[in-house]
């Protein structure tokens, strides 16, 4: 483009800025709302036990080969055996975690709460950004880019004409939304931040099914071979010896 | 656990502020940050912080994790009056706290009225069943009342919902070897040695216990764990040598007239009875006649 584009003072003063402010002014409303709202949970003494369960069992499995085999057998028994292993999950009381989410109330109140505070300010700013500054170009950053920066840039614009380098108010809320965690931690401090990113990934991974981790370690656990490591251990604190005598 | 640089800069703080140098609040940090039990500086630093106003309010609401910091050290070093004032600040400000309710029952116990603590940590585990460190405080209770076998049952029931702490096998461990309890000892060791396979210790407790039992098979037991420990100390425990040395003689003799013991297990014996000459050379060269007639009792030498 031979010419640049001339951008009024008064987009910056009456978007660009007022844009940041309120990006910022959202994230600090957001932050003391879900504070207000977080409810301690009393964990589940069945959940904490089998956690607990899954990495003592993880325990024997990695040191196996450092106790002796009676006493490796002894345990194996105790935790995998099929009357009342601490392991064993019997067939049909194993609940599906989908299930288990419905029947629990809370659960579900936490996931709405947390959705509460995360989506319904999201779409709203994303809906008033889009009615008042919908389709125009709301600064220009000081160096060129490439073209596949445009997607990012010039959200909004439809013109393969203008330059790369101006940045269209649409997408300046998109960089707000995702690029404002470093100034939230400072406001905020350290692990206050919130996180949109991250959250979502958080939403991904919901679901964990204890159940299933138990029989998993079940299953490896009796396939584990016991072979005992001490009878090495002579030969290896003679040759230690040997060097420090010698 | 605690490195070596962290170790270092703690020290170097500790040093710094002993001097007046300043820096109080940052190892007070650290203190806190490592977990370290150094109650007797944190108590005098830490008054000297919270004691004057304007360092005081400088440190914002940090100041409260500052006041339980100081009367946990206060109650560590028996200044039950400065513990009990500020748990009253602490009261003050969080009224219905359960943090601010496990620090009063610590202070009941200091005081050692054991009935009131423990019926203040029960109603606190009424709220919240599984609060480990409420739970560690009533086995504190009964070791302190001299309660053996409560301080066990209180441990078993813990270990029976968090049975991946390590900290309360130990603790477990510890008290059936002061009641002579060696097999479930055995067992707890076992357990300890099976979260952490490469801590020397618990294979040296370990040995001990089976050593202790006797036995010919327990005996051939501890000197492998006996020889464990020496391999992963480097040879440096002066105890797992002796432990070679007595499990080898202690076996002889029950296997006394009996098929002849291979030989490499006895090089081991004569290579820890060498080691640990060289040892007494080196280090305290007067003991050396005893440590040679006691080798020679065992006929190793």
């Amino acid at each position: 483009m031979a010419e640049d584009l001339v951008l009024d003072t008064a987009i910056r003063d009456w978007v660009l800025i007022p844009l940041s402010v309120v990006m910022v002014l959202i994230g600090i409303l957001r932050y003391f709302v879900s504070k207000l709202m977080r409810s301690s949970q009393i964990p589940d003494p069945k959940i904490v036990k089998e956690g607990q369960v899954i990495v003592r069992a993880r325990n024997l499995r990695a040191g196996a080969n450092f106790i002796p085999s009676k006493s490796f057998r002894a345990r194996r028994v105790y935790f995998s055996n099929e009357e009342n292993g601490l392991l064993h999950v019997p067939k049909g009381q194993a609940q599906n975690a989908q299930a288990q989410m419905f029947s629990d109330p809370n659960m579900a109140m936490d996931m709405m709460k947390k959705n509460l505070s995360m989506i319904i300010p999201q779409t709203l700013t994303f809906a008033w950004v889009n009615f008042f500054f919908s389709g125009f170009v709301a600064a220009k950053i000081p160096f060129p880019l490439t073209q596949r920066f445009r997607s990012m840039l010039q959200n909004g614009i439809d013109l393969s004409t203008v330059d790369v380098s101006y940045v269209s108010s649409r997408s300046w809320y998109f960089l707000n939304l995702f690029g404002l965690r470093g100034l939230f931690s400072l406001i905020l401090g350290e692990e206050n931040a919130t996180d949109d990113t991250q959250r979502m990934m958080q939403m991904g991974g919901f679901g964990f099914d204890p159940s299933k981790s138990l029989g998993a370690e079940k299953d490896s656990l009796d396939i584990v071979q016991h072979e005992w490591a001490l009878p090495k251990f002579e030969q290896r604190a003679e040759t230690v010896l040997k060097n420090l005598v010698s | 656990m605690v490195t070596k640089t962290e170790e270092t800069e703690l020290n170097r703080l500790e040093n710094q502020v002993d001097n007046g140098g300043g820096g109080a609040w940052e190892y007070l940090c650290l203190v806190k940050k490592l977990k370290v039990r150094r109650s007797d500086k944190v108590l005098k630093h830490g008054l000297s912080i919270l004691n004057d106003p304007k360092r005081r309010s400088a440190l914002g609401p940090e100041v409260w994790t500052l006041y339980e910091q100081v009367a946990t050290a206060a109650m560590d070093c028996h200044c039950l009056d400065v513990a009990q004032d500020c748990i009253k600040v602490l009261q003050k400000k969080f009224p219905e706290s359960k943090r601010v309710g496990r620090l009063e029952g610590i202070l009941l116990e200091a005081k050692g009225s054991w009935a009131e603590a423990e019926k203040a940590y029960s109603s606190l585990l009424e709220d919240n069943p599984l609060d480990p460190v409420l739970h560690k405080r009533r086995v504190a209770i009964a070791k302190a009342q001299g309660n053996f076998p409560g301080a066990i049952e209180w441990l078993n029931k813990y270990l029976e919902i968090f049975m991946a702490d390590h900290d309360a096998w130990r603790e477990l461990a510890e008290i059936y070897v002061s009641l002579q309890m060696y097999k479930q000892a055995a067992f707890c060791y076992e357990e300890l040695i099976l979260s952490q396979p490469t801590v020397p210790l618990y294979h040296l407790a370990y040995a001990d216990v089976l050593y202790t039992l006797g036995g010919l098979d327990n005996l051939q037991t501890a000197k492998k764990y006996y020889a464990s420990t020496i391999d992963l100390t480097g040879g440096k425990n002066t105890k797992a040598l002796f432990g070679i040395c007595l499990c080898s003689s202690a076996t002889a003799q029950l296997t006394k007239g009996r098929n002849k013991e291979d030989k490499e297990s006895l090089d081991l014996q004569y290579l820890a009875g060498a080691a640990l000459e060289k040892n007494y050379k080196q280090r305290a060269p007067d003991k050396l006649s005893v440590l040679s007639s006691a080798l020679k009792s065992l006929k190793i030498s």
